[in-house]
């Protein structure tokens, strides 16, 4: 946990951005930042091109801000809404075919544990929900069965917006969409409950609407992630777009699911328990 | 027609609520001196949400 990393080429100090600048000076890079320090340091997220009123790209700055390590930490990314968003994200993070994130991050994350047997380096999945639950349902389930120390963290705006709003697993029944005209007809996928019974450690179901307890949970699953055993955080993003709703209403839709199918849930296992009762990180 | 969200200096009370809420980074800083929010209107995209979220109405989008 050192800012060595982010430190400037002298011979490229009068070249770069002011920025780029900003970023090294006054970035999160002690990890010590949490959400409510946001205003005071440079974010680690640039100008991304989500659009207005994005709760995916609202719960990315919050996560970017609650990395515990965000110098040694490497994100694993896949295609979808989110994938437009990591190009401007200013730390390590691989882009992966749509699917393979979890297969992806663990080959990452065992040849980091082989590179750096003392270091510790985060890898933190962060995908949508039609690359999490539908294609790449077999990797994120069997990666928690293998015990891959990772973190999963899925933007759920509960239809694929990338590219125009088919339904996907985590669409709830009913629910129409511009691609999915006849309504679901099916009931959205329970990846939270499965998460708890293959392997994961810690599993917590929550919204954009409490961005403080979303960067508490997520820096909690991510320090569990690197000790104790796989994590997964599920986060409902609204999107506007897709649900043709101002902008503005998107964060209320978001508190209205906290009513039903979004109650804040979280599952904390036995070995999980025990250490963060340990290290004294009950929080 | 371009919008952009405009905060009124009386009225914020440095909440930060915002801040937590704005989906574009480093589009609202902090400033701990004044105990007041700023907004980088090159980098809203005028969402509103601030708007909305504000608990003293002390945010509003204004043309550019
Ligand atoms: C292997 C493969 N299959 C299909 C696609 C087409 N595709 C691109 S994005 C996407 C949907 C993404 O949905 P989701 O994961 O929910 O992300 P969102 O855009 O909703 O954030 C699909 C099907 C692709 N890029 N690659
Ligand atoms: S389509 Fe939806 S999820 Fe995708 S960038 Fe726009 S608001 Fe965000
Ligand atoms: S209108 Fe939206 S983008 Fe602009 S400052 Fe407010 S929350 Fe941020
Ligand atoms: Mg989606």
């Amino acid at each position: 946990m050192s800012k060595r990393i982010t430190e400037m080429c002298p011979a490229l100090n009068d070249a770069m951005p002011t920025e780029y600048r900003e970023l090294v000076e006054n970035g999160p890079w002690l990890g010590d930042k949490t959400v409510k320090d946001l205003g005071t340091f440079k974010e680690l997220l640039e100008e991304h091109p989500l659009c207005a009123g994005c709760n995916l790209a609202l719960s990315l700055k919050i996560i970017l801000s609650s990395l515990p390590n965000p110098a040694d930490t490497i994100i694993v990314g896949s295609t979808g809404c989110s994938s437009l968003g990591f190009m401007q994200v200013g730390i390590h993070n691989i882009h992966s075919l749509f699917g393979n994130q979890n297969a992806v991050a663990t080959g990452v994350k065992r040849v980091l544990s082989m590179r750096f047997p003392d270091k510790k380096k985060d890898v933190v999945v962060m995908a949508g929900d039609g690359a999490t639950a539908d294609i790449g349902l077999d990797m994120t389930i069997h990666s928690w069965f293998r015990g891959e120390k990772i973190t999963t963290i899925m933007f759920d705006n509960e239809l694929y917006a990338n590219t125009g709003g088919q339904e996907s697993g985590m669409t709830p029944a009913g629910r129409v969409a511009y691609m999915a005209p006849l309504g679901k007809k099916f009931p959205k996928i329970n990846l939270f409950e499965i998460a708890k019974t293959s392997g994961c450690h810690y599993a917590v179901l929550l919204t954009t609407a409490n961005t403080v307890r979303l960067g508490a949970c997520v820096k909690k699953a991510i320090l569990l992630a690197r000790d104790v055993g796989p994590t997964y955080v599920q986060i409902h993003t609204p999107c506007p777009t897709n649900l043709k709703i101002p902008p503005e209403e998107s964060i209320k839709v978001a508190k209205d699911s906290e009513k039903e199918r979004y109650a804040f849930n979280e599952y904390v296992s036995e070995a999980a328990k025990s250490f963060l009762e340990n290290t004294g990180n009950k929080k | 027609m371009y919008f952009k969200a405009k905060v009124d200096k009386e009225k914020c009370n440095g909440c930060k609520i915002c801040i937590l809420s704005c989906p574009e980074p480093n589009a609202i800083k902090f400033d701990p001196s004044s105990k007041k929010i700023e907004i980088y209107e090159s980098r809203c995209k005028a969402c509103k949400i601030c708007v909305v979220i504000c608990p003293k109405q002390a945010i509003e989008l204004e043309e550019k």
